[in-house]
């Protein structure tokens, strides 16, 4: 196996990713694995096997709420919509990211 | 919170969701040519049906299921453990439901909690002034009183006898708010001819006709109206079980009221008591009696734990019922014992299973609680059968008349606090039967080489453990046996065995003149002297253990004017009393018809002990009386008599002259001392009572059967410890066989080969019993040797002279638990020597 490039995720990263994501408007969990992708340039993969535990966890926690709708194929899927305590949520977690990605930089700049 | 109802709600649909929504994604995925790489499909769905689920519960409620089909493979597993924890719980359970009844009921009123009882000048009872008195002065919202122990007679047009009864005021039912069957209360506006009946009384002279409302009954000679029944599970105000048969307004000038008010809202009991002291202060001011109103001011509630706290005499009914749930509570500790033996018998049996288990990769966490769930599942079905078996208990209990001269009716209903008691005596038991096998076997499956014998140790450990907590039970039981038995043998400081006792109501019409009293007392005493075989008659106001009336007064001593506080039984007697009840006179004279003129009293030694000093007792003289200036003269010293219960020292005790009194009582003792057996003349004492008047009550015994009442709490606590304790013994019985039976069975082939090698059955026989001996003995003296410690406290419920640590008592207990060891090995030793060595051979 070769070296991997791929960057794995943080913990406790992927569940502000997906509440990011789905600030965005409701989505089904593919297309949030694809809207994470495409906004990271391609970078971040989230794998099926973190993402949808996570979405089942944040839905527990009252972050997020779901629904049946339509996808753009014609296909019933389930729909994700964040909710306001999911906003609060990303609000803190964003801060918290950025002192610490910003903190992290200094570090590795310094 | 949110979470559980989530859970609850949408977990139906939710496999089937999880797998859509996964299959969604892969078709997606598919279609942009497997942007995302895939993971292990089923993990995730596992893990979704996780967070979905109450793992715990579900667990829980499999491992149930799982161990009920255990279970069932194993029926005698089942009997003999269900028989254990049902008669542990059971008997828990009863004792609790019995103390909760007899500590803590609340009387049937409004309210209790705001109630109290108040008493004046130390005097239990009070005129019906007093009461309106205190009515007016505003301090409580209202007041009432009830005088709880009287007698009527109650005529049912053939026979007279006395009932017993309550005089009210008049606003008692209306204050209290006690619930009706029929009817209604007394209302203050009713004339003083009407009753309220008991519901007992009711359906024995009426069979619960409803229409016995507005009849009539000739109670004390006087024609009442029944208004109200009052229902089946009515509680007094004294509590304990005690059940008069009729209400009536009190309607006599000198009947004296115990008073009962109820505070106003906010009103804290300190701050009663400071109001009503300032309230009896004016009241000696304004309406003085022979005592002060202000010296002894009480206010203590009358329900609950607060009445615990504040009347002393029920502390010691509150120790002993902690003393009987703490026994109870080791019997049930034995029964866990034997369940735990079982299991932990069972447990090598599922060695195999437990290791499988193991290796698969199953929790400790999870398999511990796999193995509880068994003993979880026998605990309450115990737990069930043992509160069914106290409640079919407390029935009976209740239907059987309880042979006492006073009307007890115990109203023992299951309610919440027993279904506590009963869940946290479940939780207890599923763990004491469960957590040691469990451990065990866990602990066995990874260390195979320890297995049986470590096994068997620990089974022998723990059955000499049981015999030694079943030793402290016994002794226990053995001592309050021993109590009783020695409590009867103690002399009450009077004849009990050949004298005559006769409890004669006056009827008060015709005889509330206390002249007209004497008259008649005068009259029963000569007559019933005159009988023939009856050496001697007196009469009293009371007997002892009926009862006493108690003073708390100031008194002073003429010599030197010195004062003291005396606190004494007081009693009028007639001039024979003494003789006929065979109560020595130590020094001076008995009373005599000749006694005119000055006031004359004869004291027990007990009181010259406590209040004279160093005088000579017989001519001391103190000033006492209404006015507190009155002479009495000590004419004699007799020796003390027991006056409230058997085991207690004679307390100081006064008599007068009843002719030197004024008899304000319709109820009065006579007493006959009798040459010949005292049952032969009962008969000729109720005929010759009815001739002198037919409409007096009278209650006529034997001494000794009417001085029942002061051996009760020998009797009772006899009969709770000595059954306890006896429960205890049979089940370590079950026990010690249960591991014999075992050890035996498991050694079968090593027995075989002894017997083919040629040992003798009886080698075989020593052998077996040596084994079970060596567990019992060690057992034994372990429990020996705690229960002289633990034993200590339970002295204050003994007779004097019965000690604890009484040599002959744990001797007693040694052999008694020797014998049942043996009788415990018997069967096992019967199957050791038949073992047939062929048939063993044979197997191998």
């Amino acid at each position: 196996m070769g070296k991997s490039t791929q960057p794995t995720l943080l913990q406790g990263t992927l569940d502000l990713l997906i509440l990011h994501a789905l600030q965005r408007g409701a989505m089904h969990g593919y297309a949030v694995a694809q809207t994470i992708h495409l906004l990271s340039d391609e970078v971040l993969k989230v794998e099926e096997g973190s993402l949808y535990p996570a979405l089942w966890r944040l839905e527990l926690d009252g972050a997020i709420t779901s629904k049946s709708g339509l996808s753009e194929n014609n296909r019933k899927a389930k729909f994700y919509q964040i909710t306001r305590h999911g906003r609060k949520l990303v609000a803190e977690q964003e801060a918290t990211w950025s002192r610490l990605s910003a903190a992290v930089g200094r570090v590795l700049g310094g | 919170m949110r979470r559980f109802f989530l859970k609850l709600f949408r977990r139906s649909a939710m496999q089937q969701q999880i797998e859509a929504e996964l299959a969604f994604h892969r078709d997606m995925a598919a279609r942009h040519d497997n942007a995302i790489p895939l993971g292990n499909t089923a993990v995730i769905g596992e893990y979704g049906y996780d967070l979905w689920r109450f793992t715990f519960l579900e667990n829980l409620w499999r491992d149930l299921v799982y161990g009920a089909r255990g279970l069932r493979r194993s029926p005698v597993l089942v009997l003999t453990a269900l028989l254990s924890l049902g008669l542990g719980i059971g008997v828990n359970a009863a004792m609790f439901s019995l103390g909760v009844e007899f500590l803590f009921s609340e009387p049937s009123v409004r309210d209790a909690g705001s109630l109290v009882s108040v008493q004046l000048g130390g005097n239990s009872n009070s005129p019906a002034q007093v009461a309106d008195f205190l009515r007016s002065s505003g301090l409580f919202a209202d007041v009432t009183g009830e005088d709880e122990e009287a007698v009527t007679n109650f005529n049912d047009g053939d026979v007279t006898r006395p009932v017993f009864s309550v005089y009210t005021a008049k606003n008692y039912f209306t204050m209290l708010g006690v619930p009706m069957l029929h009817g209604r209360g007394i209302l203050i506006d009713d004339p003083n001819e009407v009753a309220v009946l008991s519901y007992a009384f009711w359906q024995k002279q009426f069979g619960s006709d409803p229409a016995a409302v507005g009849r009539t009954l000739n109670l004390n000679g006087r024609m009442c109206t029944v208004v109200g029944i009052l229902p089946e599970h009515h509680r007094t105000l004294i509590g304990f079980g005690y059940s008069p048969d009729v209400f009536l307004p009190q309607y006599l000038e000198t009947t004296t009221l115990a008073l009962y008010a109820r505070l106003k809202p906010g009103m804290s009991i300190p701050a009663a008591r400071v109001g009503l002291a300032a309230v009896a202060r004016r009241m000696d001011a304004e309406m003085p009696a022979h005592y002060k109103y202000a010296d002894a001011v009480r206010v203590s509630p009358i329900a609950g734990f607060a009445r615990l706290q504040s009347e002393s005499e029920m502390l010691a009914v509150g120790v002993f019922f902690a003393l009987l749930l703490a026994v109870t509570g080791l019997v049930l500790l034995i029964a866990c014992v034997n369940v735990a033996s079982l299991l932990l018998a069972r447990a090598s049996s599922r060695r195999r299973e437990i290791a499988t288990r193991l290796a698969l990769g199953a929790s400790r966490g999870r398999l511990l609680q796999q193995l509880l769930a068994e003993s979880l599942l026998l605990s309450l079905l115990g737990a069930a059968m043992g509160v069914a078996l106290a409640e079919a208990t407390a029935v009976l209990l209740a239907r059987v008349h309880l042979p006492m001269p006073i009307p007890i009716r115990l109203q023992i209903e299951p309610d919440w606090r027993l279904a506590i008691y009963a869940a946290v005596l479940t939780t207890f038991a599923a763990l004491a039967c469960g957590l040691l096998p469990a451990w065990q076997s866990m602990k066995q499956s990874l260390i195979q080489d320890l297995r049986r014998e470590s096994r068997m140790r620990l089974r022998r450990t723990l059955v000499a453990a049981q015999i030694a907590v079943s030793v402290i039970v016994l002794t226990t039981g053995f001592l309050f046996l021993r109590n009783l038995l020695d409590s009867t043998a103690i002399s009450p400081g009077f004849d009990v065995l050949h004298t005559v006792r006769a409890n004669v109501n006056m009827p008060p019409v015709g005889y509330a003149d206390p002249a007209k009293k004497d008259e008649y007392i005068h009259r029963v005493v000569d007559s019933l002297a005159a009988l023939p075989g009856v050496e001697s008659a007196a009469a009293a106001r009371v007997v002892p253990f009926n009862g006493g009336e108690r003073f708390m007064v100031g008194i002073v001593f003429a010599d030197n004017r010195e004062q003291r506080h005396a606190f004494f039984f007081w009693n009028g007697v007639t001039p024979g009393y003494f003789h006929t009840m065979g109560i020595p006179l130590l020094q001076g004279r008995t009373f005599s018809a000749a006694d005119h003129g000055e006031k004359v009293v004869i004291v027990n030694r007990a009181f010259v002990a406590h209040y004279l000093g160093n005088r000579r007792p017989v001519g001391t003289v103190f000033l006492w009386g209404a006015d507190g200036k009155t002479p009495y003269r000590i004419i004699g010293v007799a020796e003390g008599t027991k006056t409230l219960t058997i085991g207690e020292e004679p307390q100081p005790q006064l008599y007068e002259p009843l002719a030197q009194i004024v008899n304000d009582r319709q109820g009065i003792e006579f007493v006959m001392r009798s040459a010949i057996p005292p049952a032969l003349q009962l008969e000729t004492v109720r005929r010759t009572l009815h001739k002198i008047e037919p409409m007096a009550g009278a209650q006529v015994n034997t001494m000794y059967s009417s001085i029942g009442l002061a051996f009760l709490p020998s009797q009772v606590g006899a009969l709770l410890m000595g059954s306890t304790g006896l429960l205890g013994l049979l089940l370590a019985t079950i026990g010690l066989y249960g591991v014999m039976a075992y050890s035996v069975a498991r050694r079968t082939r090593e027995i075989g080969v002894r017997i083919a090698i040629g040992a003798s059955r009886a080698a075989i026989a020593r052998m077996v019993l040596r084994d079970s001996a060596l567990v019992t003995i060690a057992g034994t003296a372990i429990g020996l040797a705690v229960a002289l410690f633990v034993t200590k406290p339970l002295a204050m419920f003994l007779v004097p002279g019965l000690k604890p640590a009484d040599p002959l008592n744990f001797a007693a207990v040694a052999l008694a638990m020797l014998l049942t060891g043996l009788a415990a090995t018997l069967g096992p030793v019967r199957r050791a020597v038949n073992i047939d060595p062929n048939a063993t051979l044979r197997d191998e």
